[in-house]
């Protein structure tokens, strides 16, 4: 066997870029014997090792699979364009960071699907290892293609490139299914995917099959009796006594969050209409006081970070957030560390946490009403007052900060334009709070929007995105709105939007589409200076599709979704209930007072996970 | 407590920046929960330096890095060090400074380099250095960010020979406009392709007429001085 850890080191690393990237043996990183493992996973984070190392899902598998000794897990990203050309021209395999090994040596790949605009850069990795791209076409020597993520609720558009995906908590699925591997070490990889289909979580494609009459799309549905009509997802029903990783790996090169993150719980129960991640990490399960500390603690001695994010989808909904922070903010102090607090949304800050996080040192402030009206945001559901910005907003200067970035979506359903003057409208206002408080010389408001993208299993799953020309016209009336001292506007980056609500709404058949992209070209899409729409859009053409009305498609309340195989939890039900009270204009309250009947609570009953949803709910309230 | 620590940067961590080893540094003295000093004001940072930078993808026996803590580390606090840094930023020893001598950074004078040549490539670079050494000027053009200039860099070349051993042996003035990279020395010789060969295998500070390493001159309030009883060059 060739050594491709010499060639790579001796002969590849002195020539590239930041090969600090490639290294491969960062403090706490796994370098482990292959010889004595029993199975061998490589996980693919698809893009580059500075955006995949500050992802917490990564780091939180790495964990759980490298603690147990006959396990190996090791991570592999995209490599940056100088070493792919290397890696191209001189024909060398795309190997892990650990043991420097080709992907193809491993039992099961693992991708990461945490946006759509990773997709092409997926199939650039699979190619790059001289794996088969299409799941079809792989032999008995091939590792298996597994795929988990939010990505995984709509995996249609990559299907036929993925042997198998992990719908829900992977933490719960994975231990599971390396199991099953230890134990099938000579089975066939159909005899697998069978065993492997039993796994809570586990969705199998090729044992389903989109089912078609006249061109109209009937639903995915089982190709025989042994496979259940839906797949639900893994759920971990106790997350005090999930394992969470304290042992981070600590980069050598700054990355893009170089910090300990620290998971205060998951799920969140505010119920944004437009939000996917309200919806597929339900229920809401927290980690006690205690052992957030203990934690912390631990993290910080085994890796000597200086800073660690309070991490969560709104960490002002943790049950005690002022108590623990005011706990956790001297504990860390003591060590010399700093405090983050990223997810607060503006009707949970207050001056106290915010004199509380900064105290070592300060960071940017982000507010985000999501849209400039009282009608609009109550039809995203978002339930925060023009009263509660001003409020957050005249804390924050009081506190000391001078500048202020206030997030907006744009094209949300039944916008108009009043509510585009909102936005300008809000942004005055802030600026006239930093005034009143008595700030010095002029603020900096920074108004930063984004085009909104539908996705699967949300409320406003059966609405498309708005015209191209349309979004042009309404972010143009936006910049010419938002004029004077202390404003700025942050034009978005449409056609990248663009190309997610084509994907993320997506069939099967946008699988040789993503392809002939990935032929053309296509990597690193959230890149700036790799992204090139017009490529993209001759690959939906040569397909005879176009990205425009993929963008834009619109289903009927009674047609059949291309997701609607794969059970959240959620209902579609509930779903549609909530987008036509959204549309309507009419707000629903916080669930964690009342149950809305989302169909959460089902879902854990049938898998008789310890404790409902209700439970895990009120727990949190304490 | 002030310490002069000498490690090694080896092959696993030979591409990391000076930065990514200041931070690599950092981060293994917090995990061993060593008192480090901080610097006053708005914004305090760790009172620790490097003697030298080192180029990149460079392997190094004899990198120094000088250090302030806040009062006396124990033998088990410095083997806790020891135990955390990266695997390849080895610790070779370390010795107590006063408290008063000026930073390692201004105190390096020289520093030494060895290359491993084969046959042909030493028979071909025993000529360029022949023709080095008797020159009575060697002027090397450097490209900077304020136009280029040329330096002499003949007198800051204290030795230059090929070893038995079969390396090329450099004993070079070290420090930013004041001394000579060894790349550019590669450069002269037509060996431009060996820096990823390179090793640097000395540092040496001035004590009246000799070259001795950081390890083994004496240090007396703020004077560096010669220690007869270790090896030295004689300038």
């Amino acid at each position: 066997m060739k050594n491709y850890r010499s060639i790579f080191w001796d002969k590849i690393l002195p020539r590239v870029q930041k090969p600090t990237r490639y290294l491969g043996n960062e403090i706490n990183s796994a370098n482990k014997d292959h010889q004595s493992a029993s199975v061998k996973i490589a996980l693919a984070f698809p893009d580059l090792y500075e955006i995949g190392m500050s992802h917490l899902g990564l780091k939180i598998l790495y964990h759980i699979v490298n603690r147990r000794r006959e396990w190996v897990a090791e991570r592999v990203f995209m490599p940056d364009a100088d070493l792919e050309k290397i890696m191209r021209d001189e024909s060398f395999p795309l190997c892990s960071l650990e043991t420097v090994t080709p992907l193809g040596s491993f039992d099961l790949v693992g991708f990461t699907l945490q946006y759509e605009l990773s997709y092409a850069t997926i199939i650039q990795m699979l190619d790059l290892s001289g794996i088969p791209l299409y799941s079809a076409e792989r032999g008995e020597n091939d590792p298996l293609i597994v795929g988990g993520g939010p990505g995984a609720y709509n995996p249609e558009p990559i299907a036929d490139f993925f042997d198998f995906f992990i719908i829900g908590d992977a933490e719960e699925a994975l231990p599971r299914v390396l199991e099953i591997f230890e134990g099938a070490e000579s089975a066939s990889r159909k005899e697998k995917l069978i065993l492997l289909a039993e796994v809570d979580g586990v969705y199998v494609p090729a044992f389903y099959r989109e089912k078609y009459d006249k061109g109209r799309y009937l639903g995915t549905h089982p190709i025989s009796e042994d496979s259940p009509a839906k797949v639900s997802r893994a759920v971990v029903a106790d997350l005090e006594a999930a394992d969470y990783p304290t042992d981070f790996i600590v980069p050598y090169g700054g990355i893009v969050h170089d910090r300990l993150v620290l998971e205060l719980f998951r799920g969140c129960t505010r119920g944004c209409r437009f939000c996917q991640a309200g919806i597929i990490y339900r229920p809401v399960r927290e980690r006690s006081p205690e052992s957030l500390l203990e934690l912390a603690k631990r993290m910080v001695s085994s890796t000597g970070y200086e800073e660690i994010a309070l991490s969560s989808l709104s960490s002002g909904d943790y049950g005690s957030i002022e108590q623990l922070v005011e706990e956790l903010g001297r504990e860390m102090a003591s060590l010399g560390v700093s405090l983050s607090l990223p997810s607060l949304r503006l009707d949970s800050f207050s001056s106290e946490l915010a004199q509380q996080v900064q105290r070592v040192r300060k960071s940017g402030l982000t507010f985000a009403p999501e849209a400039g009206t009282q009608r609009l945001r109550d039809v995203i559901n978002k339930n925060i007052t023009e009263e509660d910005l001003l409020k957050a907003a005249a804390d924050a200067f009081s506190a000391g900060w001078t500048s202020v970035k206030l997030y907006f979506m744009v094209g949300l359903p039944t916008e108009t334009d009043e509510d585009l003057r909102g936005i300008a409208d809000l942004a005055r206002k802030v600026v006239r709070v930093y005034r009143q408080a008595g700030g010095k010389g002029r603020p900096r408001i920074t108004v930063s929007t984004s085009v909104f993208v539908p996705k699967a299993h949300t409320p406003f799953q059966w609405v498309g995105q708005i015209p191209q020309d349309e979004i042009v016209r309404r972010l143009e009336l936006l910049r010419n709105e938002i004029r004077g001292s202390g404003l700025q506007f942050q034009w978005p980056d449409a056609e990248t939007s663009m190309l997610e609500s084509a994907l993320a709404r997506g069939g099967r058949r946008l699988a040789p589409v993503i392809a002939t992209a990935t032929a053309l070209g296509a990597k690193l899409d959230g890149w700036g200076e790799h992204f090139s729409f017009e490529r993209w859009r001759q690959a939906f053409a040569d397909h005879d599709l176009d990205i425009f009305q993929c963008a834009g498609l619109s289903f009927e309340e009674d047609e059949a979704l291309p997701w609607d195989h794969l059970d959240s939890g959620v209902t579609k039900r509930f779903l549609l209930r909530e987008f036509k009270r959204g549309l309507a204009g009419k707000v629903t309250e916080d669930c964690r007072h009342n149950c809305l009947g989302c169909g959460m609570a089902v879902l854990l009953e049938q898998e008789e996970k310890k404790g409902d949803c209700r439970h895990a709910t009120m727990d949190s309230l304490r | 407590m002030r310490l002069w620590i000498h490690f090694v940067k080896d092959a696993p961590v030979r591409f990391l920046s000076h930065l990514d080893l200041m931070r690599a540094w950092q981060r293994a003295i917090r995990r061993a929960r060593l008192p480090v000093l901080y610097s006053a004001g708005f914004n305090p940072h760790p009172k620790m330096s490097f003697a030298s930078a080192l180029p990149v993808g460079v392997i190094s026996d004899a990198e120094y890095l000088d250090i302030q803590f806040e009062r006396t580390l124990s033998d088990i606090e410095l083997e806790c060090l020891a135990a955390t840094v990266p695997q390849g930023m080895t610790i070779v020893s370390q010795r107590t400074v006063p408290p008063e001598t000026p930073a390692l950074m201004s105190l390096v004078f020289a520093s030494e380099w060895r290359v491993p040549l084969s046959q042909s490539e030493q028979l071909a670079a025993a000529e360029h250095i022949s023709l080095l050494l008797a020159s009575e000027s060697v002027p090397v053009l450097r490209r900077g960010k304020k136009g280029d200039k040329t330096v002499d860099i003949r007198p800051l070349v204290l030795r230059l020979e090929i070893t038995d051993s079969n390396e090329l042996f450099m004993l070079l003035c070290s420090g930013g406009d004041g001394g000579v990279k060894p790349r550019e020395i590669l450069n002269l010789l037509r060996l431009e392709h060996k820096e990823f060969c390179l090793c640097k295998t000395g540092a040496y500070l001035k004590a009246g007429d000799f070259l001795q390493s950081p390890d083994n001159v004496v240090l007396k309030g703020k004077e560096v001085m010669f220690n007869a009883e270790k090896d030295c060059y004689k300038l």
